[in-house]
């Protein structure tokens, strides 16, 4: 799954401590979504859309490799 | 959601300051004879008696505390929550979790056919704490790893 977080973490111009810190989840969840190594739940993915005030298919991608 | 059977934080140090010791003081092997006692058995197997249901044996106790210290203590230090406990942690714990029952038993499977006899009662003495001490190696390498090399960027 691709996701956009960086880049709506460069708009809103916050840092990966701030993210995690209104996300409510450590730094390194942040960091490891933004590298693709983490898929996160539904509910934290619900959290991001509202911080970033998108909707989830705004940050959130299924590539082909997803329906494996 | 908020369900996960975990202990709270501040339990993980209390975990390891109760497991440290008692680790040492097994491993020193001393049985003070103050602690001889007669204590009540569910099951008997004497060296050169009957096997029987319940009674009463002589018994140093040391080991017996120490064994239930060590277990409760490695219990508190696996499952208490991490400072920042989310779901990606909770992932990592998981996946700790899968990885030390297999490791235990490979090595178990590889014990059960290479060692024998007298020696193998060393096998089954060290596996009841080994699964636990797997699962505390690999998660806290896991978290160790993550804390390190997750580079911070603006």
């Amino acid at each position: 799954m691709k996701n956009s977080i960086k880049v709506e973490r460069a708009k809103k111009n916050i840092t990966q401590a701030d993210l995690a810190i209104l996300a409510k989840v450590s730094r390194q969840t942040i960091n490891a979504m933004e590298l693709g190594k983490y898929v996160p739940s539904t509910v934290l993915s619900l959290r991001l859309a509202q911080i970033f005030e998108v909707e989830v298919s705004q940050i959130f991608a299924l590539e082909e490799s997803d329906w494996d | 959601m908020k369900l996960n059977y975990l202990f709270p934080n501040k339990y993980k140090k209390v975990g390891w300051l109760i497991l440290i010791p008692s680790v040492i003081t097994l491993i020193l092997e001393f049985e003070p004879n103050s602690l001889d006692f007669n204590v009540p058995a569910i099951f008997i197997d004497e060296l050169f008696g009957d096997k029987h249901f319940f009674g009463i044996v002589k018994n140093n106790i040391l080991n017996e505390i120490l064994g239930a210290l060590i277990l409760l203590s490695s219990l508190l230090v696996a499952f208490s929550k991490e400072e920042s406990e989310d779901e990606y942690i909770s992932k990592i714990r998981l996946e700790s979790l899968v990885w030390a029952v297999y490791f235990n038993y490979a090595v178990l499977l590889i014990s059960f056919l290479f060692i024998f006899d007298f020696a193998f009662l060393w096998v089954m003495l060290f596996n009841m704490f080994t699964i636990l001490l797997f699962f505390i190696i690999r998660f806290n390498w896991q978290i160790y790893k993550l804390k390190k090399f997750a580079h911070y960027e603006k």
